[in-house]
């Protein structure tokens, strides 16, 4: 709808822009169909597609070991875990669509590889143990972020994240759980549970993004109330509340610098952000079989969606204004 | 309950469980690799479904004999699973797993609902607690079957080829286990050759109305549930894998 | 037939029997039964429901605060006949998981004099936003106790997908500051 979406060549932007801002600072909801900045449009389908991106591609390392979870209990949970990730993409590329972009441009965006998502989902998952240290560490820094982001001024995307959070929680904690089985385990258990924490560790620092100084996007986002915390003040929350209690566990961390200042604020070393650049950039270690099992699952779907579609025509067909 | 009837009931639950156990894990292949988000939501809800029916029965069967639900589940062996073959053929295309899934809930619908007249009563509560469940299911894959087959050519191509693979596999659904007779005269169990003629009708007249061609000759009928597919074999390597990797491990 | 995601069906989920119908989200379907069982596996994974509603996106008309403040906004096309029409409406900026509550229904000749009656008629709370939905469009789950049993009471038991069911895990991070962490939990 022309007009809905300011730029700052329309002659009333400076006005509505100074509106916009004060209904943010007032606490408001922007919901769609409001007057907003261009600008903040983008940025939120942007970050949305990608948050809903990360979903789906993060249902693939995890789903790789639904058929060999060792127990009844660990498959039903790793099963509902993965469904709540299918969930989740889907309320945020819900949440995507309110702002004018289809379900079948972001997909067609993801499948092409221009679009992000989370570069940690390309790691490979090695053992059974990563699937509890994923839950814990992954989930964990995920959820910092989210409770962030449930607050944010775009009502779409702050209304998908309460309720992503409402049902994340679950996954931190059996994460948490199954690690800190595995650490007072059989010998072998133990040393895979901390091979697994070996390996995720740094990954999980760098899913919280770039140091403030880097992040370019940071400073709008914060202005408009689409996030209200810097990167590296929640990796530092995320540090603060996971490091103590996995050290608690009788496991360790892969970082020799690790130890807490006299603020009470846990330090890490030097993060290698040369790795985390080079991911994001399309060479980690499975970036290239994630997008493949997308596109494959995408493509051998292709016949059933078009059959109910088919039969939708002839037997009810709707009003399909969208 | 006489020791042959409690035998008796013991591979009966066994079976139902297994039944439940192997369809789950076939349907959760399919998680992250769905033909939409939302089927895959769907598919996985059935997953857990049935894999919370596996665990109903093997709880029943531990009331009994005391065995472990996770020890039946990952340490017994491809020839002492009692599963049928049905359950056990590789996932296939969308429309396989619809179809079977669609044959099964079929089945367990008439199992159930005759189920919860149980003179065993903890048979009786664990039916009419699954039984909900299934009446869901058939409504989502009922709703499937007739779309595929009446969507388009390719559609209905496929779900007729998943019929004629499965249908003779369908069968063994209502053939007895051993002993299974006297669970019927205690009226413990339902007896599975009357289910069958009320399946029969009920799946006829509906992948009909979808436009499938039926009847069918029956082709290859397992008779036994001592055999197995081929392909049970490496389910159960992939599936236990983990569990039996520490012989010392006592928890997962 | 080109491959799309199909259309997008709003849903409205009731939480009890005493709670309105409560706007979700959405889910992707492709006719009206496969978009009600689609909107059951979505938003019941969890409790808790008695009640859902779906109805195309297509025939929402949808007007926020801000755009009444602009004067009459034009409704979709599609759905402009008189009949019944439901309403629904957002009265807070709160965090939530919902967006607009059902208030009620009125006959109206179209949308837009839905909306007008509407704001004469529902008048004990601010509106921020509104929502116009045709009766007619809407497709709801049976109210038969059976069905409500069968789609609705199982996600109860599923306790496996609530935190609550791993109790408390480790020592708190409270317990562990200044300690210098390597004890045993």
């Amino acid at each position: 709808m022309p007009g809905k979406f300011g730029t700052p060549t329309d002659p009333d932007y400076a006005l509505r822009l100074a509106e916009f801002e004060a209904r943010i600072a007032r606490g408001e909801k922007i919901e769609p169909g409001d007057w907003m900045p261009e600008e903040y449009r983008r940025q939120l389908v942007r970050m949305i597609s990608q948050h809903a991106h990360s979903e789906v591609v993060g249902m693939l390392p995890e789903g790789a070991w639904i058929t060999r979870a060792p127990s009844l209990k660990r498959k039903m949970i790793l099963i509902a875990k993965v469904q709540d990730e299918a969930g989740h993409g889907q309320y945020l590329y819900h949440a995507a669509e309110t702002l004018g972009i289809s379900r079948e441009e972001m997909l067609e965006a993801l499948l092409s590889g221009r679009a992000k998502y989370s570069s940690i989902f390309n790691y490979p998952t090695l053992t059974w143990a990563d699937i509890g240290t994923i839950g814990w560490l992954v989930d964990g820094a995920a959820i910092k972020n989210q409770t962030m982001l449930a607050q944010c001024s775009y009502g779409p995307y702050s209304r998908a994240m309460v309720r992503i959070c409402a049902e994340e929680t679950f996954h931190h904690k059996q994460g948490k759980e199954m690690v800190i089985a595995y650490a007072k385990g059989t010998p072998k258990q133990r040393q895979m549970a901390q091979d697994a924490i070996n390996r995720w560790w740094w990954p999980a620092l760098m899913m919280l993004g770039p140091h403030d100084a880097d992040s370019p996007n940071s400073e709008v986002l914060i202005r408009w109330g689409v996030k209200t915390k810097s990167n590296d003040t929640v990796r530092q929350e995320f540090i603060n509340e996971h490091a103590p209690e996995i050290l608690a566990t009788g496991l360790s961390l892969p970082d020799p610098e690790l130890h807490q200042d006299p603020q009470g604020n846990w330090r890490h070393g030097p993060i290698n952000w040369e790795e985390f650049w080079s991911v994001v950039g399309g060479n980690g270690p499975m970036n290239k079989e994630r997008l493949e099992a997308r596109r494959r699952a995408h493509t051998e779907g292709a016949w059933v969606r078009e059959a109910l579609e088919a039969y939708a025509a002839k037997k009810s067909p709707i009003p399909m204004a969208v | 309950m006489s020791p042959k009837a409690q035998a008796a009931l013991i591979a009966k639950l066994t079976a139902l469980a297994d039944d439940e156990l192997i369809l789950s894990h076939r349907d959760s292949e399919w998680t992250g690799h769905g033909p939409i988000l939302e089927e895959d939501i769907a598919l996985a809800n059935i997953a857990q479904d049935e894999l919370g029916h596996a665990s109903t029965w093997l709880s029943l069967r531990q009331a009994l004999d005391g065995t472990d639900p996770d020890r039946l589940a990952f340490f017994r062996d491809a020839e002492e699973f009692r599963c049928a073959q049905l359950l056990e053929l590789p996932k296939g295309d969308w429309a396989f797993t619809m179809l079977r899934q669609y044959l099964f809930d079929r089945y367990e619908l008439h199992w159930l609902s005759a189920a919860t007249a149980s003179t065993y009563p903890p048979v009786a509560e664990a039916a009419a607690k699954i039984l909900r469940e299934e009446r869901f299911h058939l409504q989502h894959t009922q709703a499937w079957v007739e779309r595929l087959g009446q969507g388009t050519e390719e559609s209905n191509r496929r779900l007729q080829a998943a019929l004629e693979g499965q249908w003779g596999y369908a069968q063994q659904l209502f053939v007895p286990l051993p002993g299974e007779e006297i669970l019927v005269g205690e009226g413990i169990v339902p007896e599975l050759r009357r289910l069958k003629e009320d399946w029969l009708e009920n799946v006829t007249r509906h992948l009909q109305a979808s436009g499938l061609k039926l009847p069918l000759p029956p082709g290859y009928q397992p008779h036994s549930r001592e055999h197995h597919t081929e392909h049970l074999w490496s389910l159960l390597a992939e599936m236990q894998s983990v569990a039996r990797w520490d012989a010392e491990a006592r928890i997962w | 037939m080109s491959d799309t995601q199909w259309p997008r069906w709003e849903v409205f989920k009731q939480d009890t029997p005493n709670k309105p119908h409560q706007a979700v989200g959405s889910v992707h379907a492709a006719d009206p039964l496969h978009a009600l069982l689609t909107a059951r596996n979505v938003f019941v994974r969890r409790p808790q429901a008695v009640s859902l509603w779906v109805a195309p996106a297509s025939a929402i008309f949808s007007v926020t605060q801000e755009e009444l403040a602009e004067g009459p906004k034009p409704s979709p096309e599609s759905t402009g006949v008189a009949g019944a029409y439901l309403l629904f409406r957002k009265t807070s900026h709160k965090r939530s998981m919902t967006f607009v509550d059902y208030v009620g229904q009125l006959e109206a000749p179209s949308p837009q004099a839905a909306l007008e009656q509407a704001l004469r008629q529902f008048t004990d709370a601010e509106a921020l936003a509104w929502w116009v939905i045709p009766a007619s469009s809407v497709v709801r789950s049976e109210e038969s106790p059976e069905t409500v049993e069968s789609w609705f009471a199982p996600a109860k038991e599923k306790t496996y997908k609530q935190q609550s069911y791993y109790g408390v895990v480790g020592t708190h991070t409270s317990k562990l500051r200044g300690r210098g962490g390597a004890d045993e939990s």
